[in-house]
Order: structure tokens, then C-alpha cells, then sequence
């Protein structure tokens, strides 16, 4: 073999393996259940309702239910790895979490079927759909039927998108190998880090995601907030790929359970 | 006469303001004492499949030979079918045991923990393993 015929295989794998590699992101497409919800920071654990049969000894009396919901009211103070406020927003958190110990439900965004908002959304408390094509990566949350938009088109938002703040915000991303980079800008002031945390409408949220093992889907999130955050808050969250019979979401509809009560 | 029919019917006004208010007020965990759970035994009267969150309408014995009426809410539809209910799993008349944590407000209105059948069958409010 000569050494132009060398050097051609050479190029030419190169070129291929080179193609391959920027072509073929990984899919993410698909629905997810979530692995830690509410995560350390979320206020208490999970639901506790009757456990699985599968997990109850044949014959045992069920234990007696402990509680129903996390209790995400701050009557336990905050949690150390949840957001550090700054003082401002701080004594902005404590009036909320005066209310929510009062009972007062209308700081609740969900409750009042507004969309959960960045980056809180990413809970996806009630699982999530992920829907991927070459230019767009949509991600779909049951919890009020929210839903955001990661443009990988190269695009960047105008002066009239940043003008015009969301609860999802405006997300770009690109690819860095096997990981999706994310930064979201222009987001809405009147909702929640996480756990009733307020941030301003300076908050951005930068997020690398990608698979961690077959069909666990990592979200690792960094949250700035000059105004309100003392330092960036970092948060990783875990989705679970569904289970066939398990993998279609529901419509959620919230304002029909609204209505009704009015 | 005039004024008491008047009076009267402020006060039926009033109590059905002062319940719809009572339902519309929850859709959140706060208003509820989470940490606690209690039982409620009695008769299905009402199954209610809306989002954002269900609603289980009940009749439960007062202790004194009469009824009272209890609104019991439950999680939202999509998480509820993982968790093994429907909107035909409950029908009027059906005879339950509702556990549920109160309503801080002390009205007549619960958050359910879970339902049980006379027969021992369970709807959790989670699905297995959430």
C-alpha cells in the first residue's frame, strides 16, 4: 500500500469517526419519572401513603399513614443545602413562609395553576416528557401541563425576548459531547427557585444534562442570582427513563378543578 | 317575618359562600396539618375527576346520630391513575374509610392519605415506589 493510500484511509476514518461524533448526540427523547422530586432541599421527604403490597408481609395490618404531602411550609426553618439569600430575599422567604405556616395558599404559583417556572420546574414532580430533534429540545412537565424550549439552532434571544420575561424563560443550548449545555435568561420574577426560595428577574440558570447510566437522565443546574442569591445555588436532579405501560403522561387541565371551586 | 326570611337566607347564603370558599381556599398543601392523619369513616356521595386536584365528597356519621358532610381532596388525576384509582374507582354509596390529614382552618375538609374498602382493598396516594 503506498503511503498516499495510507494517508487517504487515514483522513477518511478521521472524517467519518469526526462526522459521527458531531451528528450523533445522544436522543433524550421520552417520558421520565423523577428520582428525587423534591429533592434534599425540598422540605421533607416525600408522600407517605399506604406502601406497595409487594413491600407489606401477607396478613400484616397496614401501618397507619404518618403524612400526607412534604411539609413545604418552612416551619422547619431551611434546609442547608437549600438557596443562600441574600438578606433582602431572605426577609422576602420568611413573609411567604409566615403565610404558608398561617395556612395562606396564594403564594403557591401551582395551586393557582400558574406554570412551575424555572428552574423549579425541572422537579417534575409528575414525570416528564422529553422531545428532541436536530434544532430543539422540548421538555414537557404533567405538573400544569408546562412546557419549555431549548433552541439548539444557534439562535440568541432579541432585545424583545428579553423584554418580555417567562416563566420558563428563553434556553439555548449546545452540545458538548454526550452533554446538552443550557443557559435560560429572561425569566419571570414572581416564581420560585425551589421550596418558596424568591429570586429576581436577574436570575439565569445554566444547566449541563445528559445520561448518566442507561435511561437515568442527570440535570445539573446552577442557579445565579445577583440580587438575590449570595452565592450560585447548585442542584442535580434525576429523571428514571418510564417503564413500558408507565410511559405516557397525562393531561393535566388544572384551571378545570379551578373553576369548578369558584 | 319578612325580615327573618330575610335573615334566614343571608345565613344559607352565607354557609354556602363560606363552603365553596372553604374548597376553593385548599389546591395546597399549607392549608392542610400534613403531619397529622386521621380516619374518617362513611358513604360515598360524590367522586370529583378534575385537576388540579380531585375531590372525594362524603358523608360521615357526627357521633350524635346525625350526618355531616365532608369534602376529602385528593392529588390530581395523571398521579392518582399510577396509584391504581379511576374516575369510576369510587361511586355514591360506596362505604370507604378515608384517612386524611385536617384542614388547619378547622373546616369540614381533608387531604386524603389514603382510602380503604370494607374489603381491605387500599388506594394509596402514591403510586409503588414514588
Amino acid at each position: 500500500m503506498s503511503v498516499r493510500s495510507c494517508l487517504l484511509i487515514i483522513v477518511g476514518v478521521a472524517a467519518v469517526s469526526a462526522l459521527v461524533s458531531a451528528q450523533a448526540p445522544p436522543d433524550f427523547s421520552g417520558v421520565y419519572r423523577p428520582i428525587n422530586a423534591f429533592g434534599p432541599a425540598g422540605g421533607g421527604g416525600g408522600r407517605a401513603g399506604a406502601p406497595p403490597p409487594a413491600q407489606r408481609p401477607a396478613g400484616q395490618p397496614l401501618p397507619p399513614p404518618t403524612r400526607t404531602a412534604p411539609l413545604s411550609d418552612g416551619s422547619r426553618g431551611r434546609a442547608a443545602d437549600a438557596p443562600q439569600l441574600t438578606p433582602e430575599y431572605m426577609a422576602k422567604w420568611q413573609a411567604i413562609s409566615k403565610a404558608r405556616i398561617a395556612g395562606d395558599t396564594s403564594s403557591d404559583n401551582t395551586a393557582r395553576c400558574l406554570p412551575p417556572g424555572m428552574p423549579a420546574m425541572m422537579n417534575m414532580a409528575y414525570g416528564m416528557e422529553v422531545m428532541q430533534t436536530k434544532d430543539k429540545i422540548t421538555f414537557f412537565s404533567e405538573l400544569n401541563d408546562a412546557l419549555r424550549r431549548v433552541y439548539l439552532d444557534g439562535r440568541k434571544p432579541t432585545q424583545k425576548t428579553l423584554d418580555d420575561p417567562t416563566y420558563a424563560g428563553y434556553s439555548t443550548g449546545h452540545w458538548e459531547g454526550d452533554t446538552l449545555v443550557v443557559d435560560t435568561i429572561a425569566l419571570r420574577d414572581n416564581s420560585y427557585i425551589e421550596g418558596f426560595s424568591p429570586h429576581s428577574d436577574q436570575m439565569t440558570v445554566h444547566e449541563r444534562i445528559r445520561f448518566v447510566e442507561n435511561g437515568i437522565l442527570e440535570d445539573r443546574i446552577t442557579v445565579n442570582d445577583p440580587k438575590a442569591l449570595v452565592k450560585p445555588w447548585e442542584t442535580v436532579k434525576r429523571y428514571r427513563r418510564a417503564a413500558p405501560g408507565d410511559d405516557q403522561l397525562r393531561e393535566f387541565a388544572c384551571a378545570e378543578g379551578i373553576e369548578h371551586a369558584k | 317575618m319578612k325580615l327573618r326570611m330575610i335573615v334566614s337566607l343571608v345565613g344559607v347564603l352565607a354557609v354556602i359562600v363560606m363552603t365553596r370558599v372553604g374548597v376553593a381556599a385548599h389546591h395546597s398543601n399549607v392549608a392542610f396539618a400534613v403531619e397529622t392523619v386521621l380516619e374518617a369513616k362513611g358513604v360515598v356521595k360524590e367522586w370529583q375527576w378534575t385537576n388540579p386536584h380531585t375531590w372525594l365528597i362524603m358523608t360521615v356519621d357526627d357521633g350524635k346520630g346525625g350526618k355531616t358532610e365532608w369534602a376529602m381532596e385528593g392529588r390530581a388525576p395523571g398521579v392518582l391513575t399510577r396509584a391504581g384509582w379511576s374516575p369510576k374507582v369510587l361511586k355514591p354509596g360506596d362505604q370507604i374509610t378515608v384517612h386524611y390529614s385536617p384542614s388547619k382552618d378547622g373546616s369540614k375538609v381533608g387531604m386524603i392519605a389514603r382510602v380503604t374498602f370494607p374489603d381491605g382493598r387500599i388506594l394509596p396516594n402514591a403510586p409503588p415506589g414514588d
